[in-house]
């Protein structure tokens, strides 16, 4: 618990250590001059996109701790769609409306739904919340955490700029639900309908695997 | 400082994505609730959309929003298939303890 809360609080302290991007007013004077663009400067529009990136940052990642802390299953779905509601809100921050709309209504809708029904069949606390025990679990634990927190913060110190004529103005249709069709029913056609088939498969495949196993069934339809 | 809690960039987000990545993997590994396991790989591939979104924001690419489209149908694909796993590993050991089944073990 208590590395955990250590981890968060590096990770923020390592974003601080990130790549600082321009200055505001910067960015706004390049989107009218086209050619030389700030890089890694794209989303800096001002102290409101700070603030909700900070509030829905917070929600994210508090609601996926109390997830994994919880010891009651029922707290812990709750606190997740509380974190995916929060991911909804980066999501629109990155101008991505029609995958916000999609991550609330499938995600804190249909699969929480689906977590919160499988815990009312089951409905058993466990008895031990965490797996790893013992001074020697923790301190096996408590490296791992710290060899993650500096690969994190090196990734954050030494990424590589994006390229100048990459990022550009952004266009006018980007994210909206027309675009994002001319992808996902063009290019992405293939991937698309071999989806449709993975969903297909899986619902077979949790029909026959969720099915009670009655002994009796297959002798039945055997003789 | 204050220009890093100001001035939000790709790598705040890339940062975030990071960092509840970081949370599933603490949370997948250290549970050992079986339906925990799995929300916390629902967070991890939550935070690969994150990651992808913000590339696709960083580069003006629509690609990257189609294949967040595919990662969500997939996960509630791999919901649906696990939580059914979880249910039949239920029905046939009365428990859904990741550290007592042991059955492909030995």
């Amino acid at each position: 618990m208590r590395a955990v809360i250590v981890m968060i609080f590096l990770a923020f302290a390592g974003v601080s250590l990130a790549p600082a991007p321009a200055r505001a007013q910067d960015a706004q004077a390049d989107r009218a001059v086209p050619a030389p663009q700030p890089p890694a400067a794209p989303q800096s529009q001002g102290a409101g996109n700070a603030i909700v990136f900070w509030l829905f940052a917070i929600i994210a990642i508090g609601g996926a701790i109390a997830m994994v802390t919880r010891r009651n299953a029922v707290t812990a779905v709750m606190f997740l769609v509380g974190s995916f509601i929060g991911l909804a809100g980066l999501y629109v921050l990155l101008y991505a409306h029609f995958v916000a709309v999609i991550q609330v209504l499938v995600y804190a809708g249909a699969i929480m739904v689906l977590f919160v029904f499988v815990i009312m069949i089951l409905n058993k606390e466990e008895e031990e919340p965490w797996a790893l025990r013992g001074i020697f679990g923790k301190a096996i634990s408590g490296l791992a955490l710290l060899y993650f927190l500096v690969r994190l913060i090196m990734v954050l110190v030494g990424a590589p700029k994006v390229s100048p004529e990459v990022a550009g103005p952004l266009p006018t249709d980007f994210g909206t639900t027309k675009s994002m069709a001319d992808v996902l029913f063009g290019s992405y056609l293939f991937p698309f309908e071999a989806v449709s088939l993975v969903l297909l498969i899986a619902v077979v495949g949790a029909l026959v695997l969720a099915h009670p196993a009655h002994p009796n069934v297959g002798e039945e339809e055997l003789s | 400082m204050i220009d890093a809690i100001g001035n939000i960039g790709a790598g705040h987000f890339l940062a975030l994505a990071a960092v509840l990545f970081g949370i599933g993997v603490v949370g997948a590994i250290m549970r050992r609730n079986a339906l925990i396991v799995l929300m916390s790989v629902e967070l991890m591939l939550n935070a690969g959309n994150l990651t992808l979104l913000t590339f696709a924001r960083l580069r003006h690419d629509m690609k990257g929003h189609a294949l967040a489209m595919l990662v969500i149908a997939l996960a509630a694909a791999e919901a649906a298939v696990g939580l059914a796993i979880v249910v039949g590993v239920f029905r046939s050991t009365r428990h859904a303890n990741v550290d007592r089944l042991t059955t492909l073990k030995y």
